[in-house]
């Protein structure tokens, strides 16, 4: 008897954009589940402004692939009521900026039912929303507000800075119980008009996986310092580190990845090795990501050979002007100046 | 040398379509059918298929606008 073996080609390289890894996994998990549905403005015919969501309709139809009017009041708040009775809503609040009008649903409700019920009543939702400037879209259309939602309990915070990451904590934010705050940073979604981080777009198996939460990935490896970034900042570390090596500077890029969980244990390992820490956040300096991350590294008892140092957004307003707005977001050349001065200034 | 043609009717009028991302680096090995590159004109978004295997050669660089029927890249 002969065994005929099965040989399959090697997997072709398959690169995307963070907007087609978004709408594959909820393509996959609405092919899965009956139960996952998506809603939100322009999400349906126009495919979603920011691509996340091109080709659902066709392929689900209007009952599930709901676009709402511009009332993110009334269709967050829905979506907390569905996700109460067993849907597993995915909602897109266009703009994290908008989230004023939508927070009580949120943070009161969404974030707080299932331990207000003593765990009898979950909320599997998603809410995925667009964050980050840099393309002159002033100051109602241009915030990141991480520490915002992080700051409060009851919610999963993930950012992701590929594509691969993108479709992973997409597939894991819909499978999960409590409500998942999916923050999308804008210059990386391959939309062109809002510039395009060619460093995001990498390659994505077609079959579904997950992506953990709470793993933050070593994006890059190096010996004399650990740059912290998520989401578009990881890439600035990146193109820094590649600068720096001409300077003699290995530097450590981490990718945060979740925010909640945070896993402070790979930022605190790398920490330990190069005794040096830098956070690179696009949202604003006080109270937030950066903060934190320092904290958790100072409170481990972990030893600094350089006071550990950070590079966020100034606590302004995000100005329209292109000329205003540059020299107060986080870019590579900060990164290497500081960086520079760490190490070489000892300080 | 395969050419990478935006086809003349994808569509109509005047508009200029530009690269909004490109999917494989310069010089990258491509095979027929894989995904290449999106391109944007005004809100529509289009997906361009390398139609041969072979090495990338882009003309045009991504956010750089051009007219229907340009040739965007070369497969060779």
């Amino acid at each position: 008897m002969t065994a005929t073996a099965t040989i399959l080609p090697n997997r072709a390289k398959r690169n995307l954009t963070i907007a087609k890894a978004m709408a594959e996994a909820l393509a996959q998990e609405m092919r899965r589940d009956p139960s996952v549905l998506v809603m939100g403005e322009d999400i349906a015919a126009l495919g979603g402004v920011f691509g996340n969501t091109r080709g659902l309709l066709e392929e689900f139809g209007p009952a599930r692939i709901r676009d709402t009017p511009i009332s993110e009041t009334g269709f967050i708040g829905a979506a907390v009521g569905m996700a109460a009775v067993g849907m597993r809503p995915v909602v897109e609040l266009m703009f994290v900026d908008f989230f004023g009008v939508c927070m009580d649903a949120i943070y009161n409700m969404a974030a707080k039912n299932c331990y207000f019920s003593g765990g009898q009543s979950a909320v599997p939702m998603v809410l995925m929303t667009s964050v980050g400037g840099g393309y002159g879209d002033a100051g109602q259309h241009s915030q990141c507000l991480y520490g915002t939602f992080a700051h409060l309990p009851g919610m999963k915070v993930v950012v992701p800075s590929n594509a691969y990451d993108a479709k992973g904590l997409m597939v894991s934010a819909i499978r999960d119980n409590n409500p998942v705050i999916f923050m999308f940073h804008k210059a990386l979604q391959g939309m062109g008009w809002l510039g395009t981080v060619q460093g995001s777009i990498n390659d994505v198996p077609e079959d579904a996986y997950t992506v953990p939460f709470g793993q933050a990935a070593i994006a890059r490896a190096g010996r004399d310092i650990t740059i912290v970034g998520l989401g578009a900042t990881v890439h600035l570390a990146l193109d820094a580190a590649e600068e720096l090596i001409a300077n003699g500077i290995e530097a450590e890029v981490v990718d945060l990845r979740s925010l909640v969980p945070l896993d402070r244990a790979t930022v605190n390992a790398s920490v330990k090795r190069t005794g040096r820490l830098l956070v690179v956040d696009e949202d604003y300096q006080s109270y937030g990501v950066s903060g934190e991350i320092i904290a958790s590294v100072v409170e481990a008892g972990t030893v600094l050979t350089s006071p550990p140092r950070r590079i966020a957004f100034p606590d302004i307003p995000i100005p329209f002007s292109p000329t205003l707005e540059r020299p107060a977001l986080p870019s590579a050349e900060k990164i290497v100046a500081a960086v520079t001065d760490m190490v070489r200034g000892g300080r | 040398m395969i050419p990478v043609v935006i086809p003349p009717d994808l569509w109509e009028g005047d508009a200029e379509g530009a690269v909004s991302a490109w999917l494989f680096a310069e010089g990258d090995a491509v095979r027929a059918g894989d995904l290449i590159a999106e391109v944007m004109v005004e809100k529509t978004s289009y997906d361009v298929t390398a139609p041969a295997d072979g090495m990338l050669q882009i003309r045009i660089p991504a956010e750089i606008p051009f007219k229907r029927g340009a040739i965007i890249a070369a497969i060779g």
